[in-house]
């Protein structure tokens, strides 16, 4: 038939942005991860590995060939997964549940549910780490609550700890979670639960055999939505966890801060890169086997 | 009669080389002005293509389409004096009914005063007055579909081209609306080119029709040449119910085969000129099951014992075997006097000469 | 149909602890956002204890300059990038969708969800770096880095919608149109484009809140003088912060629950 410039055309003042303000920014970034720092910020345009060399290594101040273990950065590598895993954890842990209840609700109240899951989605996400931050202050609502009622005399300090980034990201990654684990839930055959019943199968084998099955793909699918920007978290953990709380995140913007290393800040985002592109390919090769096995 | 659409040589193949499908291989129609006329055929045999070819759609990869002797192929479906009524209506979901039916006339730049009075006159001609601000969800299946009617004959094509369109009707609108499109025809003189699967539409609605399978016209008549005179087993088998026979040729003369009947009467039947078994051979021989007629035991062409009976409320079905084992489905009208056989019961078989008939398998 | 769920539901609902879970869910979600809100309405300082009901803060907001300018600055913003970003969207969409295979597709998805993949701290710096070397370069310090930094990363969101709309839209409708004499330009300003308007309005809808809520991209593109509402916020959030805040973060809130609200009767609706 005819040729298909003119998809191409359609596409392309869309496609000049994108690549100006978008991908070929990351080029850049990769380019930069092999110079060497400036001395306020910037770079110098000399080869160097000495950027990739300190995302895991570091050298003795005074004897520069005495090498050892980054340990500082590992810390904050671990941390970042370590929260990450936990918050996909306690999202699917909610989440789960509250998908069902939605899907479970008559058509007509399902929407209002729905919706109430929605509006924090589409909410700011500094306001709602705000909020979070109000309640836990050590003048914030729940110490407040507590001092009132005589449970405690002197406030618990919640903020700027691991706890505090862990509340925060599961609270703002949430409906992250609910709304491909609902989407997945609507799809569902409840009459395979009525035959899972009706060939006397217990509530907890039905869940196990009937209903996790078949919204697995769901699961797999939220998990990777909410681990993602976990990974990738800045706000909530600036806010709620401070300096001794890092994330990747937040040491990447150090080094284009005060730590004016920007060959370091785009290595470690390189890092942050390859984390995210890993778990979306696990995601992508899980799926396509799940599919597989559904085909078949 | 005059001659509104001829095609010749037409091919349509899709994809290249060895991996093409030929949708359409040599086809040569001829459709005649005010002529209601039928592609009849099984889902992909080609007949939808066909259509789209006609309305501008898509390409002939070759051969010539003439629509009132101007040839049309390179054309695009706005340039062509033909209208379609879709398969799926449609209808402009964001148009009234009033502007759905308008558009063609808008589009072809006729002044407001003539849009409006067509528009009404389409609205009266399809009982449609009342719906005219209406969007089409608003308005039932049966009602969109003559409001797609009405904006396809808005215009006033010479060609109305109507793709299945009243395959997603309930039964009972659907024959509501197969007299309706026969009015709608007589009415207004415009040739319709109707697309079916349904043979039975196809037999109460068409001038002529064309049997497709495959992409080729496997027959071109008229109704009742269709269906008393099918050319080969396959229209005869997708043009109402057949039994088919596998019978023995005793004897040749003049165009008619004398063939042995289970149970070893004879009977005679016409042989089709395409073909020209030797005798000794089998041949394929159809007798509808309405043509054949019961008799007592013992008398009739052929014997044989009733295996089962369906009631089907005007008449009843009769499973019979006969005596070489083949099948037999038999109809018989009901009438309150003469109860159906029981299974198990013998009788006899007859049927009118020219009610056998060889077949091309 | 209906009763077979009815069914379904009465013998499924009672998975224990479920009903428990979600609910606690909601209380979670919706407590800490409406703590928030009561305490902008707060007469006193504290942000846990009550002292009377007072548009004080609201007040204070209103009067404060500079959040006026960062709010102004947040809104054009917002409408501008969205803009483009709906523009653009509506080719690439029209460019990508019902249109058949064809080489490079692939290509074209993966630059076009690119800003939904790659974290936004990562594109921040790296717009930072892209941008510092430009203003080198130029010495164009505008808000021109902004807006294309804001449109791009609109521009997967503005998309999806537009191009959920323009596939449930039937091909047989323009064929329909192509049939009744619309020239191909005529059939795409009859047909396509009006039935494509609520996915466009949605597509802009969402540009736009993705922009107003947009804070780690604009931290690291913005030059001096041109914080937005988020990193305004962003910066207070440091210090002891007065209800003040919550006011702002309330007059923000509504705003967000105004255009989600728009754009999900917009979706809901588009149906039929």
């Amino acid at each position: 038939m005819r040729g298909h410039g003119w998809k191409w055309l359609l596409c392309t003042p869309a496609l000049i942005v994108l690549v100006l303000a978008a991908s070929g920014p990351l080029l850049i970034v990769a380019v930069y991860s092999f110079l060497s720092p400036g001395n306020m910020g910037g770079v110098v345009w000399e080869f160097s590995l000495e950027a990739w060399f300190r995302v895991f290594f570091r050298r003795d101040i005074f004897e520069p060939d005495q090498v050892a273990w980054n340990t500082a950065h590992l810390q904050v590598f671990w941390r970042s997964i370590w929260l990450s895993l936990q918050t996909t954890f306690i999202c699917a842990f909610l989440g789960f549940p509250t998908a069902w209840f939605i899907a479970t609700r008559p058509r007509h109240t399902r929407t209002i549910w729905l919706f109430l899951i929605t509006i924090p989605f589409w909410t700011n996400l500094l306001i709602r780490t705000f909020a979070i931050q109000e309640m836990i202050r050590n003048n914030g609502t729940i110490n407040a609550v507590l001092i009132w009622t005589g449970v405690i005399d002197s406030p618990i300090q919640m903020m700027f700890s691991e706890f505090a980034v862990l509340l925060g990201m599961a609270y703002v990654f949430l409906p992250l979670m609910v709304l491909p684990l609902y989407a997945a839930m609507e799809k569902m055959d409840f009459s395979l639960v009525e035959a899972g019943y009706d060939l006397y199968a217990s509530r907890l084998n039905v869940l196990w055999h009937i209903i996790l099955p078949q919204v697995k793909p769901g699961f797999i699918a939220g998990s990777i939505l909410v681990f993602i920007p976990a990974i990738g978290a800045y706000v909530t953990p600036r806010i709620l966890g401070g300096g001794r709380t890092m994330m990747l995140g937040n040491l990447i913007a150090l080094q284009f801060g005060q730590g004016r290393n920007w060959p370091l800040g785009a290595a470690l985002a390189l890092l942050m890169l390859v984390m995210v592109v890993g778990a979306l390919i696990f995601y992508l090769r899980v799926v396509g086997r799940s599919d597989g096995v559904r085909r078949g | 009669m005059s001659q509104e659409i001829e095609i010749t040589g037409l091919n349509k193949s899709f994809g290249q080389g060895a991996a093409a499908f030929h949708a359409l291989s040599a086809i040569d129609l001829t459709i005649a002005t005010g002529e209601f006329f039928t592609l009849l055929g099984p889902s992909g045999c080609g007949k939808t293509t066909l259509l789209r070819i006609i309305a501008g759609f898509e390409e002939p990869s070759t051969g010539a389409l003439r629509i009132n002797g101007k040839e049309v192929t390179g054309l695009g479906p706005d340039k062509r004096p033909i209208n379609t009524v879709f398969q799926s209506y449609a209808l402009f979901p964001h148009m009234s009914v009033a502007q759905n039916i308008g558009f063609g006339l808008k589009m072809l730049r006729k002044p407001k005063s003539e849009i409006k009075a067509t528009v009404a006159e389409m609205l009266q001609l399809v009982r449609m007055e009342a719906m005219a601000d209406r969007l089409p969800s608003e308005i039932s299946g049966g009602q969109q579909q003559r409001v797609a009617l009405a904006r396809a004959l808005a215009p006033r094509p010479r060609v109305l081209l109507l793709d299945e369109p009243l395959s997603a009707l309930d039964l009972k609108l659907r024959k509501e609306m197969q007299s309706e499109l026969k009015r709608l025809q007589t009415e207004t003189g415009i040739t319709f080119v109707f697309v079916t699967h349904d043979q039975e539409e196809a037999l109460t609605m068409s001038d002529r029709i064309a049997v497709m399978s495959a992409g080729e016209i496997l027959q071109l008549g008229p109704p009742q040449e269709i269906y008393n005179a099918p050319v080969n087993r396959f229209v005869a088998d997708f043009i109402g119910d057949t039994n088919f026979l596998s019978l023995r040729v005793k004897a040749i003369k003049a165009g008619e085969a004398v063939l042995e009947l289970p149970g070893g009467k004879q009977a005679s039947a016409r042989l089709p000129a395409s073909i020209s078994p030797s005798v000794g051979s089998r041949v394929t021989a159809v007798i509808r099951p309405e043509q054949a007629e019961p008799t007592p035991a013992g008398q009739g062409e052929m014997q044989a014992i009733v295996e089962s009976a369906t009631f089907f409320g005007t008449d009843t079905h009769l499973h019979l075997l006969l005596d070489d084992a083949q099948g037999f489905v038999l109809r018989r009208q009901n009438r309150p006097d003469q109860p159906s056989p029981a299974p198990g019961t013998n009788l006899g078989l007859t049927f009118a000469p020219g009610a056998l008939r060889v077949l091309e398998d | 149909m209906g009763c077979a769920v009815a069914k379904a539901r009465f013998s499924i609902n009672r998975l224990p602890g479920f009903g428990l879970i979600a609910v606690a869910t909601f209380v979670m979600l919706y407590l800490p956002i409406i703590i928030l809100v009561v305490f902008s309405f707060n007469a006193g300082v504290s942000q846990s204890h009550w002292d009377g009901f007072s548009l004080r803060w609201y007040q204070a907001a209103f009067n404060n300059s500079q959040v006026r300018d960062v709010s102004l600055r947040s809104l054009w913003l917002a409408v501008t990038a969205a803009s483009f970003a709906t523009i653009l969207a509506t080719l690439a969409a029209l460019g990508t969708t019902r249109v058949g295979r064809f080489p490079g597709q692939t290509m074209i998805y993966a630059l076009i969800n690119q800003p939904l993949m790659v974290p936004e701290i990562v594109t921040g710096i790296a717009l930072l770096i892209f941008v510092a070397a430009i203003k080198v370069q130029t010495g164009y310090t505008g808000m021109g880095y902004l807006v294309a930094a804001h449109t791009a990363f609109c521009i997967p969101f503005a998309y999806l919608p537009i191009r959920a709309r323009l596939e449930t839209l039937d091909h047989a409708l323009e064929a329909a149109a192509a049939d009744l004499y619309a020239s191909p330009i005529q059939a795409f300003r009859y047909i396509t484009l009006p039935l494509m308007v609520p996915g466009i309005l949605a597509g802009f809808m969402l540009g736009f809140v993705i922009s107003l809520d947009t804070v780690v991209i604009t931290e690291f593109v913005k030059s001096a003088g041109q914080d937005t509402l988020p990193t305004y916020m962003l910066g207070q959030l440091r210090r002891a912060v007065t209800p003040e805040m919550n006011a702002i973060a309330t007059l923000f809130l509504a705003l967000s629950l105004m255009i989600v609200t728009a754009f999900f009767f917009i979706t809901r609706t588009r149906g039929r």
